[in-house]
């Protein structure tokens, strides 16, 4: 209750994340049905005791649909986030510590990351690489690392200054004793928070690109896929559309709110809001 | 020519207003088109929205009626001496959109340049039969073929441009010149093409004070438009969604009719396991048209009995494919040494799953559906089926290089069944992706091409599709419906092709 | 102390500023357009190598036989090795040429000239509209702190993020376009610059063709930065509000609501600015999907049919053009800066 007053971002943010997790674990012993099972004589079906979320085009049951579309796209979300913290991190942590020619030459291909638009960069890369949840995942990673790298690079800076990172040089410890023990625990909050921002991001850029034609391949039910594919529909078959913007809308609000939450403890300077950017 | 209003209410009293005598409704008619033209040139033109902007810039020799009937325009006749001599007679004192005047020369010009392979035109082979072409004087000319080529007058609808302005270097792709009854006002690239009416047009006025091909490529959106009342016609392709919807609308004008296109299964027939006639038989009957059609199309398109068009002179309904039966196709792969030996819900021969690979372009959303349900399917009886999907480049070299199994596609404008069959199963023809083989078949689309006999046409045809049917290198999904829909203002006589000259009054 | 952190720029405060440091700031910054550039090419060159699939394939569609495929890429240049290929586009892109459109059949130059203005337009407007509904939003949270308005400010801000844009976009076109008839479902009005000209002289039907055009697509495509700037602007104007000059303010006795517009908004201007830079390049990249819901005629809805008809000369032009609208963007926020605050100093 105390955190409910101190940071209601965080309580609501994480209940939500907790659901949809919830939701998307415990689905296969809730719902009798199969995700690919068709029924074209029941297609677009209205929520019902047999289909508690109606069906979809074919006839599937929505909730079994969603639930599947739940596990696929929040672990596209995570496995995209996952690549671009490491690969984003490491970079950081090296161009802000060592700085130099190596930060320069570093810092220019960030640039070049960052003058395309990101959506056109997905688009690109996924077209390049074919249709697939792991291209996909690759497609995002290539758009989301430049921020990990600019956050992680700007508190390396910062610390490097610092007098108990200079006290342990003068002793001489080894950099990369310092680059883990001294500096990376600093980097760890505003990547955190970042990420879970970055979670949300990732969803909805899934539905964008599914939205272009560029998404993953049917019958792997994304909700980006079931959103955009129902949103075809949405003057005689609003449903499809609805549940899966809803899904998409509440799950991201869950993670931004739980990331806006974290902030408070893990980032209270606000770095990683400055850096964040969208994918839509 | 709003049915709509799209002004906001009071913001439009305000500029009612300001602005000086109401304007007087304009007889332009907006268009939504799905792409943009990529150019003017008639002679190069690739897109659907070209083809049909075209048409109202320039005129062909002949025009194509609504039964897809040549019938003369800048030709006011020809004749036929000898099975490859064709002389057509000009019409006089026809003159271009700068004033020039049409002769025989820029027939001439028109079909030598075609032919050039420099120029890069998409539809040079329909005219690669062509061996000369001469001006005999100002107002005829004398085609010679190298072979006796029946579909030639179906192709001769090709627009006529000016040969003295483009080889003046006038750029006909962005300022095109024709003899047609708009002409071009101006064109914002990815936006609209606005044609305004040619008064020395040889027709006379067109009832019209302008054309709009406005450009709106998501389908939902451009049925949302015409619903706004910001276009007056839409037409295919539409989402089957839109179509039920809109067709359901009162005070419209609608059209939906049987086209001109098909949508099939390309069996790659040098493919294991396909590469056996049952096999391929044995699969199609898993194929649900009716479902297909029906459901996933919304009943727009028409469930296909063969490889003849209901639209075309050789349709003939006593040619079946084998149609939907599961039973039948369990039982035939059971001849074919398939089945479930091992209990695992799939079928298996030699310890060999039994596993197919089905494929089409990203572009088309219910192409993606059509394909999803047709593995769900083949999985459901016992074939391990998957899917694969690309956008259109990296889509077709896989089918053109024949590295696929069974692809989902479609052919359009076949106003002659030569267009759908000579380069499609000719043993080594260009587009026979399957690379099917069968020398009676070869035998028979010659003399369907090169016989000038209507009678003996549809009896080579009606063979050949007989053994297609047989065989299945295609199994022909649905024929391909046309919709459009317009303003009832717009006085529309709707044509299969999409063309839009009745509504500027020719 | 450690200095404070600007991720967003180069920027450390330092006192005072010297008018020649920003010249040369200003030029050394943009010396660093030319690797960006070269990077950009490279990067959108390899890509486009990648992409299976080419445009002969394109322009020949379905009609296409293996021996038109050959001639047509030989007349293309195609068939040359790439790095021939990419040293042939940057020595035309020294001279000024990013080559021809293979689809526009125009020069890549003209028809991204033909484009950009609609997409500045869109992307500026829906500035205007994410900063103006940002501020007012944020203002209203702060100054209402803990009540009933600063909640639903909030929420609005976190749905707005939480939207996919193309969702939003048709769902506003369904309701404003098609059941209420309020406004045009598509395309673009006349350029709002020449709309304006001739407001200026009298007409205003041009203008209000031009902004009724506009308004759907801006909207949609601003609500989601004016959900990041309402926030922004409310937890900057709290963290203003609690300092002491403020206080001092009040004990002045000035009236309060002048303090708060005066002191706290000018103080909550910096960061503001400096996040709308960044929002302007979130704009421009958003404007893609927007382009394509509502047939906007601009870079956005070129780019996705470049890519996917393989128009190379195009994508590059186009990525090229993005690129440097955004970073000439980033480069005047942060001269903005000093401008607006002179104890920063440019490094």
């Amino acid at each position: 209750m105390r955190l409910m007053r101190e940071n209601p971002s965080l309580l609501i943010g994480g209940s939500i994340i907790a659901t949809v997790v919830a939701f998307a674990v415990f689905s296969p012993w809730l719902s009798p049905y199969d995700v690919e099972t068709m029924n074209m004589t029941n297609r677009f079906a209205w929520p019902s005791a047999a289909h508690w979320l109606g069906t979809d085009n074919f006839g599937r049951d929505l909730w079994t649909r969603m639930a599947e579309g739940a596990r696929v796209s929040v672990l596209i979300a995570v496995s995209s986030v996952a690549i671009a913290v490491f690969v984003g991190t490491i970079v950081g942590l090296v161009t802000g510590y060592f700085g130099g020619w190596i930060d320069l030459l570093v810092m220019r291909v960030v640039d070049v990351f960052l003058g395309f638009p990101p959506i056109i960069l997905a688009l690109a890369i996924i077209a390049a690489l074919g249709p697939g949840a792991q291209n996909l995942v690759l497609s995002l990673a290539a758009v989301f690392w430049t921020e990990y790298a600019r956050v992680v690079r700007a508190v390396t800076l910062a610390q490097r200054e610092v007098d108990y990172v200079a006290a342990a040089r003068a002793i001489g410890s080894s950099h990369a004793r310092i680059l883990i023990v001294e500096i990376l625990p600093n980097v760890i909050g505003p990547v955190i928070v970042l990420a879970t921002l970055g979670l949300g991001t990732a969803i909805i850029a899934e539905s964008g690109l599914s939205f272009l034609g560029f998404g993953v391949e049917p019958p792997t039910p994304t909700w980006g896929w079931t959103l955009s594919f129902g949103t075809r529909y949405l003057r005689t078959e609003p449903w499809l559309s609805i549940v899966a913007g809803l899904a998409i809308m509440i799950t991201v609000l869950g993670f931004n709110l739980f990331g806006d939450g974290l902030r408070d403890y893990l980032d209270p300077r606000g770095v990683a809001r400055k850096v964040k950017r969208d994918v839509s | 020519m709003r049915f709509g209003s799209a002004l906001f209410g009071a913001a439009a009293v305000l500029a009612a207003a300001i602005a000086s005598p109401a304007p007087s409704v304009a007889e332009v008619i907006r268009l939504g088109a799905d792409v943009d033209a990529g150019t003017l040139d008639p002679r190069v033109q690739r897109d659907t929205t070209a083809y049909r902007v075209n048409n109202l810039l320039y005129d062909g020799l002949v025009q194509l009626d609504a039964d897809l009937k040549p019938v003369p325009s800048l030709a006011v006749g020809w004749e036929n001496p000898e099975p490859t001599v064709w002389i057509f007679r000009l019409r006089d004192g026809v003159k271009f959109h700068d004033g020039s005047d049409f002769s025989a020369e820029d027939v001439v010009y028109t079909f030598e340049t075609i032919l050039d392979p420099e120029l890069k035109a998409r539809f040079r082979s329909l005219y690669t039969p062509i061996a000369k072409i001469e001006a005999v004087d100002r107002l005829t000319v004398r085609i010679e073929l190298s072979e006796p080529y029946a579909p030639l007058l179906s192709y001769m609808d090709l627009g006529i441009v000016p040969k003295a302005y483009v080889e003046g270097g006038g750029d006909l792709s962005n300022k095109p010149i024709g003899t047609g009854p708009m002409k071009l006002a101006s064109w914002a690239r990815g936006s609209k093409i606005v044609l305004e009416p040619f008064a020395d047009y040889w027709g006379g006025m067109p009832k019209a004070d302008g054309f709009e091909f406005v450009v709106v490529a998501d389908n939902t959106s451009r049925a949302q438009a015409f619903e706004a009342g910001d276009l007056d016609i839409i037409q295919s392709p539409l989402s089957p969604q839109d179509i039920q919807r809109l067709g359901a609308m009162d005070d419209i004008g609608k059209s939906i009719m049987g086209g001109v296109g098909i949508t099939y299964l390309n069996f790659n027939t040098a493919a294991e396991p396909l590469d056996d006639p049952a096999m391929r038989r044995a699969l199609a009957m898993l194929v649900d048209q009716d479902t297909i059609t029906n459901a996933i199309y919304e009943g727009v398109d028409q469930v296909a009995t063969s490889i003849l068009l209901p639209s075309s002179w050789a349709y003939t309904d006593t040619i079946k494919q084998p149609g939907f039966d599961p039973a039948g196709a369990k039982a035939a792969l059971a001849d074919l040494g398939w089945t479930d030996s091992d209990g695992d819900g799939v079928l298996d021969k030699d310890g060999k799953p039994l596993t197919i690979e089905i494929s089409t372009h990203s572009e088309d959303p219910n192409r993606i559906q059509a394909v999803e349900f047709i593995q769900a399917t083949f999985k459901q009886n016992g074939i391990d089926a998957t899917v694969s999907i690309a956008d259109w480049p990296a889509f077709f070299p896989s089918v053109q290089g024949g590295k696929y199994q069974i692809a989902l596609l479609g052919w359009l404008n076949i106003v002659d069944p030569d267009r759908l069959m000579f380069a499609q199963f000719g043993t080594g023809a260009g587009q026979n992706y399957g690379k099917y083989s069968n020398p009676r078949v070869d035998t028979l689309l010659q003399t369907g091409r090169s016989s000038l006999d209507r009678a003996k046409r549809i009896e080579a045809y009606r063979e050949a599709a007989t053994i297609i049917t047989e065989e299945v290198p295609y199994y022909v999904i649905s024929y391909q419906g046309y919709q459009v829909f317009y303003g009832k203002d717009v006085a529309l006589e709707p044509d299969v092709r999409g063309m839009m000259r009745s509504a500027v009054g020719f | 102390m450690s200095p404070p952190v600007y991720p967003a720029g180069s920027l450390v405060a330092k006192p005072r500023l010297r008018s020649n440091t920003m010249l040369a700031y200003t030029a050394r910054r943009l010396a660093l357009f030319v690797p960006m550039i070269a990077g950009i090419v490279i990067v959108t060159f390899g890509i486009m190598l990648l992409l299976p699939g080419d445009p002969a394939i394109v322009l020949l569609g379905e009609d296409a036989s293996p021996e038109a495929l050959v001639e047509i890429r030989t007349a293309l240049g195609l068939d040359r090795p790439w790095y021939v290929r990419l040293a042939a586009y940057f020595a035309g892109l020294i001279q000024g040429d990013m080559g021809r459109s293979i689809f526009q059949n125009q020069p890549v130059a003209d028809a991204i000239g033909a484009r950009v203005g609609a997409t500045l337009e869109l992307a500026l407007l829906a500035l205007a509209i994410a900063i103006v509904l940002g501020i007012t939003l944020g203002v209203a949270a702060a100054l209402w702190r803990g009540t009933l308005v600063d909640t639903a400010a909030m929420l609005f801000a976190q749905l707005g993020v939480s939207m996919p844009v193309f969702w939003l976009g048709i769902l506003m076109m369904l309701l404003f376009a098609v059941k209420l008839g309020w406004l045009p479902s598509i395309g673009r009005g006349e350029p709002l610059v020449e709309a304006l000209g001739a407001a200026a002289t009298g007409r205003f039907g041009p203008l209000l063709g031009a902004i009724s055009h506009l308004a759907m697509p801006a909207l949609t495509l601003g609500l989601n930065s004016a959900a990041v700037i309402s926030r922004l602007v409310r937890s900057t104007m709290l963290e203003t509000l609690s300092q002491d000059f403020i206080r001092t303010a009040h004990a002045k006795g000035l009236q309060v609501t002048r303090v708060i517009l005066v002191h706290g908004l000018r103080n909550a201007l910096l960061p503001i600015v400096s996040v709308i830079g960044l929002r302007f390049g979130a704009l421009l990249g958003g404007a893609v999907l927007t382009e394509n819901i509502f047939g906007w005629p601009g870079l956005g809805q070129l780019a996705v049919a470049a890519i996917s008809q393989r128009d190379i000369p195009l994508v590059q032009g186009i990525v090229l053009s993005f690129a440097l609208m955004f970073a000439t963007v980033n480069l005047i926020v942060d001269l903005l800066y000093t401008v607006i605050d002179p104890r920063i100093r440019l490094e």
